[in-house]
């Protein structure tokens, strides 16, 4: 983050709002069935991109089909659902901190303490827009319980990514912010974007799906540059890896949304933040502010649930946090058992995407926002089991219940005894010894089968930056995986992997328990997922 | 017989019509696809086929009663969309504590483009048992919401 200069990002912008002005009239952020519908008001032109938005849902207004692209889109973070298809019975409020327990005439009584200045921003004190913005984070703190409005550190992260007709209207109040000038108090991160057109979908029949189902995504990238996210190299749901470089210190508050970053910036960095939804995370980047709750608080913190990880080898991380997901739903989980897998007791670059894997599974399959482990995470280490909340319960996860959640994990191919078609290899984004490693297992297994090219093609999802720095320290490296068919891309897999069109084309394996949660895409260890790229098979 | 409970506003209003249930939690973005991706603006028929009591059924101007909203982070913003194309639902009844992201979608749409949909959440685990789809159904500013 610290190579955003305020005053060039300040210039930018004016001379950005002034190209914008020029080319884009308000219509053009509005999905195609907007334009015809109740909200049709605008006399001007239609943008090119106006245009492919309309086309992209077939007609401008009345009933149409819905296309093929939008039939399996995710449903992400919050199923509701089990395993069995069967509802839960989850009582989550998916903000990370359960109120499950809270009555109606109690929730009505709470007035959360606004200050002087904020009162006065709600009365127009920073213009029109900030006023809302402000009432917006007011009105929300108080449904959630929240005690006051605190201050935000550190930088934001962003996680509304995909320019999709349906978010036009939340686009559109953004682009009406960045029109007045308004700017994240900070310089943020935003989760990659949902295609790659150079490495991925670099033929018409999918670049087709890409621009009928994303006409908004200009506009989107271009909100984001206006409100202080420009650097598309460091687009990434891993923002806090060191070469993206968003990691507040252990402490600060901020207000991110992207579940698995909510839940490795909580429990391993230390921050201070909620399950932010899309939006939400905007308006608290603009203000500079959030509602003090839940995630937030000591008390939030506490671990209502301890995890006592009894396996006679080292756990399969995505498993794991699949069952720990399932099991708490919303709460907080202190893990027992896992530290001694983490060399000196430290979470290193070179280890950091174990607690990736196994956090993101958890925020996929429940909606955890903050874990401990103790002796490894920050509060883990500070207050081991004194984090455990009264009337805290235990999970025991040993190798049996490894094997019982494995047991859960359908094959959801369309042709189950088919051959694999293609590997999808980090989600969230892999971090820089993620790529070495996986480089180093593909390439080695080739040269030992006496082959250069991997038998499907492997798709290694990174930042842009992390690329980068591959092919400056590793070029030897990144040369050899390029010719054995290992892509670097920087989009986001679980969206590729969860579009029909794409989906149904690639019998995908994984190594992402939270690419599987979502998707028809089957998860293998790390060996037998080898086993597959060299051969093309899938094992007995 | 008519059986009345008590929530707590987070959107007041005063509005009466039929009930439209779903007893699963009802998923945002799941529930909107042929608004959202298809350019309807006539109707809003509910395309989450894993909700097989409301799919299919007409979801613009109804009352819709349920436990939560589940579906993808992103929800605000089909809420959002979906109020713009003018198919929005007219009252969001909730029997569980209302969910963060319906929450942000339904509050931002209020108070940026003053598009009100009523709002009430806790009316209780009996609220959903009571209410069934076609069910009379009666909203008081206050949060007190009769059923029959």
């Amino acid at each position: 983050m610290d190579n955003h200069e305020e005053n060039e990002h300040e210039n930018e912008s004016k001379m950005d709002r002034r190209d914008f002005a020029k080319t884009l009239s308000l219509s053009a952020l509005l999905p195609a069935g907007l334009a015809g519908g109740a909200a049709a008001t605008a006399a001007a032109p239609l943008t090119v991109n106006a245009q492919a938005a309309r086309a992209a849902v077939g007609a401008a207004a009345g009933r149409g089909e819905v296309p093929e692209f939008a039939g399996n889109l995710l449903d992400s973070d919050m199923q509701g659902l089990g395993p069995d298809g069967k509802p839960t019975g989850q009582k989550a409020t998916f903000t990370g901190a359960s109120r499950a327990n809270i009555e109606a005439e109690a929730a009505s009584q709470h007035e959360m303490k606004v200050s002087d200045e904020e009162k006065a921003i709600m009365e127009g004190s920073k213009g029109e827009e900030m006023a809302k913005l402000m009432k917006i984070l007011v009105k929300f703190g108080n449904t959630f319980g929240a005690e006051k409005l605190v201050d935000l550190g550190g930088a934001p992260h962003s996680n509304l990514y995909p320019g999709a007709p349906y978010l036009g209207s939340l686009i559109k109040m953004l682009d009406e912010c960045a029109k007045a000038g308004l700017k994240s108090y900070a310089p943020y991160t935003v989760n990659p974007r949902p295609y790659d057109c150079w490495n991925v979908q670099n033929n018409p029949a999918e670049m087709k799906i890409v621009y009928e189902g994303y006409p908004l995504q200009k506009e989107l990238d271009w909100v984001h540059t206006r409100l202080g996210a420009p650097e598309l190299t460091k687009r990434s749901c891993a923002c806090y890896v060191k070469e993206v470089g968003n990691h507040p210190d252990p402490g600060t508050y901020v207000a991110w949304a992207e579940s698995s970053a909510v839940n490795y910036g909580n429990s391993v960095l230390g921050i201070r933040t909620n399950r932010t939804g899309a939006g939400m995370d905007l308006i608290s980047a603009l203000t500079g502010k959030a509602p003090f709750f839940g995630l937030m608080t000591d008390e939030g913190r506490q671990a209502k649930w301890l995890i006592d990880v009894k396996t006679s080898k080292t756990p399969d991380w995505g498993v794991l946090g699949t069952a720990v997901g399932r099991k708490v739903v919303e709460d907080v989980p202190l893990y027992t058992g896992i530290a001694q897998y983490f060399e000196g007791g430290e979470v290193t670059e070179d280890n950091l995407h174990l607690l990736k894997a196994m956090g993101s599974a958890s925020a996929a399959s429940g909606s955890v926002g903050l874990y401990h482990v103790e002796d490894l995470t920050p509060e883990g280490k500070e207050k081991g089991r004194d984090l455990l909340a009264e009337g805290y319960q235990t999970y025991v996860y040993d190798d049996a219940e490894e094997q019982k959640i494995i047991a859960t994990f359908d094959n959801l191919w369309p042709e189950k005894d088919g051959d694999p078609t293609g590997a999808f290899i980090g989600c969230p984004h892999n971090t820089f010894f993620e790529m070495k490693r996986w480089g180093k297992m593909v390439t080695e297994a080739l040269e030992k089968a006496g082959k250069e090219e991997a038998a499907i093609p492997v798709y290694m999802f990174c930042a842009d930056v992390v690329r980068v720095r591959l092919l400056e320290e590793e070029g030897e490296l990144a040369g050899k995986m390029r010719t054995a068919g290992m892509v670097a891309t920087p989009m986001c897999g679980v969206t590729w992997a969860g579009t029909k069109g794409f989906s149904d084309r690639v019998r995908g394996v994984t190594n992402s328990a939270k690419t599987r949660n979502y998707s028809t895409i089957r998860y293998f260890p790390d060996q037998t997922l080898i086993d597959i790229i060299v051969s093309g098979k899938m094992p007995g | 017989m008519a059986k009345t409970f008590k929530g707590r506003v987070i959107l007041s209003g005063k509005h009466s019509g039929e009930a439209l249930v779903s007893k699963l939690p009802f998923n945002l973005t799941g529930s909107y696809f042929e608004n959202m991706f298809a350019g309807n603006t006539e109707t809003a028929p509910c395309t989450d086929a894993n909700n097989k009591a409301l799919f299919g059924k007409d979801m613009k101007g109804a009352i819709m009663c349920t436990s939560q909203c589940v579906g993808s982070t992103m929800g605000a913003g089909a809420l959002m969309g979906v109020s713009e194309l003018g198919v929005g639902l007219k009252a969001f009844l909730f029997s569980n504590h209302i969910d963060s992201i319906s929450a942000g979608g339904l509050i931002i749409d209020d108070i940026w483009y003053g598009r009100r949909v009523i709002t009430i959440d806790l009316l209780g685990d009996e609220f959903l048992e009571a209410v069934n789809t076609g069910d009379p159904i009666s909203i008081e500013e206050d949060g007190t919401v009769t059923v029959g």
